[in-house]
């Protein structure tokens, strides 16, 4: 695998981070008092005596934040945002010389959605669900976030021609259909959402469990989500498939997760995305998939079960989607859920089709403290974190916005560290149930700060392939944050409240070597850049495969063919990663 | 109320374009001293102007909170919007009729407007005291656009009468129109209570599902998902009397709703006449009707 443009220009400068305390998972560097260089826009071990002295004495550095899953562009943003004016409302703030103006809290408007990531000291945040019917909108969308690096993920769990060749058992095809797939849409990994279900929908029906059949495609979810495995595999693409399983949400949905992280048994890993990532299959927003019971009245926590069965296999990472108490927006493309949702809670609900592709759906969520369902989610998600013992498997994310907006990272991030914080909510703040359904109030373990950079940094990082992010190695992207905090200094498991602050702002945010956040101020704001997956060898199988779906693609899709993919303009600067599919 | 500190503003121009005062509020500016105000510039449209070309501002006493302040606005306030935006205690009194969103998100404190209040007053107002002495247009009291909570609390009182939409999802609180009420009153509405003494044009109280509407006025129109419940003498209705006799209907049933509607049986006679003969004691019209 080699990647190439890489890199726009940085400031040509050098420059010394002197005497920070360095978190660095990836070069095992746990708390190291040390300088990190970089130069035109690289991470360097050496530099002249020119180079300006960034004096980060006593303060946490650490590789840019990668956050794995998270909603911030792409067509159901836009609507969320035009069927909820009352967010937009929120967050509002006046543009200065250097920023324009921002709104919204649950869904923030594109430029407040880069500026907000960058105040956090993240780098790189994956567009988790992208239909390539509206591949075109999402990179327009992409194009005006700015200070990050946005890798997509195409949607395929449901997509028409997928889950005929899935019957088929034909992986060659679907392997054929992803590569090119992901070069029309500009995409960077295979994402399944809630495989047939959202098919299903398009007939007012959803799939139950893992093993029901979408409506008149014979075909179940297991087979769509294994032979999208094999294929993802076999293209030795960097990411590994990517899915939200089936049943979110629903009371009694631990065995359809277990069943899923199962079927992955037989898969072998492709030759050359074996040395980047150990997994075949990253499940998001696990926190959502671990309910037992049979209904809301009889509900408890799945967290152990599911955490158990989880850290046997060693070929499956996630991530959490913590709830954050917070009245936010759900949106995805789990359609049904979303309406099942609504009646649940009788706010308002959109829905969208994407013709031949997926759908989704939009509705307002209020987590309450006082809600005993709400309580039980949000203990769920931390438990999971407590439970799950490889920090490199599970990484931090609230599914933006769908669990609490990603602006409550350094309160999750509290939490995770401060037992005594978690005990006094479980007695004093939360509803009862978290005593009665879950075993959170039991669970001592706390995270520490080398834990926090895994989760949030190296783990994501790996998951997702990257051999340019994620770590401070020579060589690699100056993507970098400083925070605030002395860990010597500081107790978090007594400070819970100063570890939230701290990790709030970020003292400095480096992307690709151009200091954007300075003194806690944003100073500079930066071109976002897409990143996607060329993969090569496959060209005369994409050819031949798009030649046999023409007749379909054709009847049914309401766009030509010659309107359907990104065209390059879509995408400016990018960062194409070339992949040896063969 | 008692306060400490007396801010008066005396106009000396008008502007075509609204002037904005979300940000003089008591909580604001409860500090500030003439010297703050003549630095200060105000948001007219896309830009910002000294305040003092408009109004000439004295300032009396000292004030330690929001709490101590009072506010006097004189001149004619038609372009003049925002006055009391999200304050959370204080006094304003304006002097004249006054443009949009008067109240609008205020929590405490007080307003007394001396004429017409364009739309949008007391719009999602959770606290306070708003009083309009003439009439007021749309969505008093209301919720802004996509939001399904409206007014959570407080009280409004409109002297004159009020536009469309009026308690638009109200979540709590009280709204009182001392007038007429046009169409879609309480639309949405959750909870709290709206008092309405004048005749209402239509379709109050459409997909509420709960919370009270009284009409002492003549009704123009009832939604059809509006069920008769009977008579009712001397209703007690969210903490307060009223006396007399009222029609009560329960509604919306199209969403479930619980919500009553209670609308003064003398004034709408015409609508009782519809359900047959009533006895004399205007007991219960489905008991009358079941016998």
């Amino acid at each position: 695998m080699c990647q190439i443009q890489t890199h726009s220009k940085g400031d040509i400068m050098e420059y010394i981070l002197k005497n920070g305390i360095v978190y660095d998972p990836a070069n095992e560097v746990n708390g190291e008092k040390m300088d990190v260089m970089f130069k035109d826009g690289i991470i360097v071990d050496n530099v002249s005596a020119d180079a300006k002295v960034l004096d980060v004495t006593d303060k946490i550095v650490m590789p840019a934040g990668i956050d794995p899953h998270a909603h911030v562009a792409g067509p159901k943003l836009v609507v969320g945002r035009l069927y909820r004016p009352e967010d937009s409302r929120r967050g509002v703030t006046q543009k200065t010389k250097v920023l324009r103006s921002e709104s919204g809290f649950s869904i923030p408007s594109c430029p407040a959605t880069g500026y907000r990531y960058s105040r956090l000291g993240y780098g790189t945040v994956v567009e988790a669900a992208m239909p390539p019917l509206e591949a075109k909108h999402t990179h327009e969308e992409i194009a005006t976030i700015p200070q990050l690096d946005i890798p997509a993920l195409p949607l395929f769990g449901n997509n028409w021609f997928v889950m005929e060749y899935a019957k088929d058992n034909n992986i060659e095809d679907i392997a054929a259909f992803i590569a090119a797939w992901l070069k029309i849409s500009k995409g960077y990994g295979v994402k399944i959402v809630n495989p047939c279900g959202s098919e299903a929908w398009g007939w007012g029906m959803n799939v139950h469990g893992f093993n029901d059949k979408a409506p008149y495609f014979d075909v179940t979810s297991k087979e769509v989500v294994i032979a999208l495995a094999k294929a993802n595999e076999m293209l030795n693409l960097p990411h590994s498939i990517h899915i939200h399983p089936n049943d979110l949400g629903h009371p009694g949905n631990v065995p359809t997760t277990l069943q899923t992280m199962d079927a992955m048994d037989g898969i072998k890993k492709g030759k050359g995305a074996a040395e980047i990532r150990d997994q075949v299959m990253h499940m998001t927003h696990l926190q959502f998939h671990s309910y037992l019971g049979n209904s809301w009245k009889d509900v408890t926590s799945g967290a152990e079960e599911v955490a158990k069965h989880f850290n046997k296999k060693d070929n499956i990472t996630c991530d959490i989607g913590q709830v954050t108490f917070d009245e936010t927006t759900t949106m995805t493309a789990d359609a049904p859920m979303e309406y099942d949702l609504f009646r649940l809670s009788g706010l308002k609900w959109t829905n969208k089709d994407i013709e031949c592709e997926t759908a989704a759906g939009i509705i307002p969520c209020i987590y309450s403290k006082k809600s005993p369902v709400s309580t039980l989610q949000w203990a769920i998600g931390l438990e999971l974190f407590l439970l799950i013992e490889d920090p490199w498997r599970v990484c931090l994310t609230t599914d933006h916005p769908n669990a609490g907006p990603f602006t409550r990272y350094p309160r999750i991030i509290s939490w995770l560290m401060s037992n005594e914080k978690r005990l006094d909510m479980c007695e004093n703040e939360v509803h009862k149930w978290v005593n009665k359904r879950t075993l959170l109030p039991t669970l001592e373990r706390e995270y520490d700060f080398y834990d926090i950079a895994t989760i949030t940094r190296a783990a994501p990082a790996k998951i997702y392939g990257f051999t340019d992010k994620g770590a401070l190695t020579p060589g690699y992207r100056a993507d970098i944050a400083v925070y605030d905090i002395n860990p010597n200094d500081i107790d978090p498991s007594k400070q819970p409240d100063e570890i939230e602050k701290g990790f709030n702002v970020a003292e400095y945010t480096i992307k690709d070597g151009q200091i954007l956040v300075k003194d806690k101020e944003i100073v500079k704001v930066k071109e976002s850049q897409n990143v996607w997956v060329n993969v090569k060898g496959w060209e005369q199988q994409e050819q031949k495969v798009i030649d046999n779906i023409m007749p379909f693609f054709t009847q049914y899709y309401s766009v030509k063919w010659e309107n359907y993919p990104v065209h390059d303009h879509y995408v400016s600067n990018p960062i194409r990663i070339d992949v040896d599919g063969k | 109320m008692f306060s400490l500190k007396t801010i008066t503003f005396d106009q000396i121009k008008t502007s075509s374009i609204a002037l904005e005062f979300d940000e003089l509020i008591p909580d604001e500016i409860y500090s500030w001293t003439e010297a703050d105000f003549a630095k200060y510039q105000v948001p007219i449209g896309n830009s910002r102007f000294p305040i003092t070309d408009f109004f000439e501002i004295t300032v009396e006493g000292e004030a330690n909170g929001p709490d101590e302040v009072e506010m006097i606005l004189n001149g004619d306030l038609n372009r003049v919007k925002y006055i009391g935006c999200k304050m959370s205690g204080g006094n304003i009194v304006c002097n004249s009729s006054v443009d949009l969103h008067v109240g609008a998100e205020m929590s405490g404190g007080s307003i007394l407007v001396k004429g017409d209040a364009a739309a949008h007053a007391g719009r999602e107002m959770s606290g306070g005291y708003l009083e309009i002495e003439g009439n007021t247009k749309e969505f008093t009291g209301a919720s802004y656009i996509g939001e399904w909570r409206g007014m959570t609390g407080g009280q409004i009182v409109v002297g004159g009468n009020a536009g469309k939409q009026c308690g638009e999802c109200l979540t709590g609180g009280r709204i009182h129109v001392k007038g007429n009420c046009d169409i879609l009153a309480g639309i949405h509405m959750t909870k709290g209570l709206i008092e309405i003494d004048g005749d209402v044009n239509r379709w109050p109280g459409g997909q509420m599902k709960n919370g009270n509407i009284v009409i002492h006025g003549f009704l123009g129109r009832l939604l059809e998902g509006f069920v008769l419940n009977g008579i009712v003498v001397d209703p007690e209705v969210d903490g307060s009397v009223f006396e007399g006799k009222y029609i009560h209907y329960t509604g919306d049933i199209g969403l479930n709703g619980k919500g009553n509607l209670y609308l003064d049986a003398e004034a709408n006679k015409e609508k009782l006449a519809t359900y047959g003969e009533l006895d004399d004691e205007y007991t219960s019209i489905r008991e009358y009707r079941n016998l």
